[in-house]
């Protein structure tokens, strides 16, 4: 039986290849996050448990005229499922490897650069999210790293590099960041976010100028707003890593602290007076993406200044407080329960086991909830 | 403490095994009569209570122990 690893099938999306992805896992796990991707592909979920009692009716579900990719949480379900399937008659089919943890780990590196220095955008397709990877000589800084830090490692071993500097732009609420894992690095973050922090880092300073080897300079600039800590990074004059400050089709949201007027002014003046000043050719990276559509080109998310301007010019037309103040309000959501517990990994208050962390960094898990059901 | 009629004990089993286990099980049991269930797979945590709702069977209650994920179901018709 053939079987396929998540970077494979984020290929087979990329090269739009036409097939159904079969995901065995149960309803909600489905629901809270399945694999998405730069194209339409069909997908449908019959959990695996559904073919244990009622495989007639699964089947049914199940066109013959298509190639099948099956997808569980670990790699045994898929299996299961797969093996029913083929002794049905089915025979274009193959399973995900390790299952679908693998797929929300999955990076996606593609170098933006490589006269000179080297710049790289790591794609994680399941949390819609980027890193960033700059390397000169045998030097590397790495800019909000996921939790995958062995990916990273072997990353810059495979490119001959060490890595000196790791920078974040700010407290992460969404993901588990990877930054307090690496070891023998300075860790460089803003005081404003990880005051709280209950381990040693690096306090980044406004305007400060960091150098790679070759002379390649990196800019800091603190533009509070989506946090009170949020930094830009501004490298070589032409590439503005903005994490989630600017994003292609939006700014990032002030709201996720509580304080949603005395941020949301931080964020308005941020826009004035140190972001819309910066050049409109700088070409910017985000720390997270929305639409694969709209922002996935030739393989990355990124766009020039003046054209994430234009794109975004109902947010940066407004030029008074308020106006801006009621804009952020009139366009809140709630935020899942999770992301004040990922706050506290993320500054190492907390410490779950790995297993947990997984969790906590894929979706939100039910199991500790688990009181009596009616 | 709830009562049960059967017990079934999957730890180290990884899916789909302790629900097919569960099925076999719980199809040999009368309806209204309790079965006992023990897992070790982080990933019962949701199945076995979804599994048990798709079939009909009334989950009693569902909880982490020391000695591994504890379900109490109620056999249904």
């Amino acid at each position: 039986m053939e079987s396929f690893t998540a970077l494979e099938l984020f290929e087979s999306m990329k090269n739009g290849e036409v097939f159904l992805v079969v995901d065995v896992r149960n309803e909600s796990d489905f629901n809270e996050s399945h694999v998405e991707g730069p194209s339409d592909f069909e997908i449908v979920n019959i959990p695996y448990f559904d073919f244990i009692e009622d495989e007639a009716n699964c089947l049914a579900k199940v066109p013959t005229d298509i190639e099948l990719k099956i997808i569980c949480a670990k790699e045994s379900s898929s299996v299961f499922v797969a093996t029913i399937l083929e002794s049905h008659g089915y025979q274009n089919l193959s399973y995900l490897e390790n299952g679908f943890q693998t797929w929300g780990d999955l990076l996606v590196p593609t170098r933006l650069h490589s006269n000179g220095y080297n710049l790289w955008q790591f794609i994680r397709p399941a949390k819609g999210s980027c890193s960033y990877v700059l390397g000169h000589g045998n030097e590397m800084f790495i800019f909000d790293p996921s939790r995958n830090v062995e990916f990273y490692n072997e990353f810059a071993a495979a490119n001959g590099m060490k890595i000196s500097h790791v920078f974040e732009t700010h407290l992460q609420a969404d993901y588990i960041s990877g930054g307090p894992q690496f070891e023998d690095v300075i860790y460089a973050v803003n005081d404003e976010d990880f005051s709280w922090a209950a381990y040693e880092y690096y306090s980044l300073a406004d305007e400060e100028i960091f150098t790679l080897s070759g002379g390649y300079q990196v800019q800091v600039i603190h533009s509070p707003g989506h946090t009170p800590g949020s930094t830009t990074f501004i490298i070589d004059n032409k590439w503005m890593i903005s994490g989630d400050t600017v994003f292609i089709l939006s700014i990032g949201r002030p709201d996720l602290g509580g304080q949603v007027v005395e941020w949301a002014k931080q964020l308005y003046h941020t826009l004035k007076t140190k972001i819309t000043v910066l050049p409109d050719n700088l070409m910017t990276l985000p720390g997270h993406f929305s639409c694969w559509k709209r922002e996935f080109n030739d393989g990355v998310i990124g766009k020039t200044f003046g054209e994430i301007i234009e794109l975004n010019s109902n947010i940066y037309s407004i030029d008074n407080e308020n106006t801006f103040v009621e804009f952020i309000k009139d366009n809140m959501q709630p935020q899942p329960d999770v992301y004040s517990e990922i706050r506290k990994v993320n500054v190492g208050v907390i410490n779950p086991d790995s297993c947990k962390q997984k969790e906590m960094d894929i979706g939100k898990n039910q199991c500790a909830a688990s009181a009596a059901q009616q | 403490m709830t009562l049960y009629d059967e017990t079934i004990d999957c730890k180290g089993m990884q899916c789909p095994m302790p629900v097919l286990k569960t099925k076999m099980k719980i199809d040999t049991m009368a309806a209204g009569k309790v079965l006992k269930l023990i897992t070790s797979d982080p990933g019962s945590c949701k199945d076995i209570p979804a599994w048990a709702e798709r079939v009909g069977h009334k989950l009693l209650s569902n909880e982490e122990t020391d000695e591994g994920y504890l379900f109490y179901i109620e056999r249904g018709e």
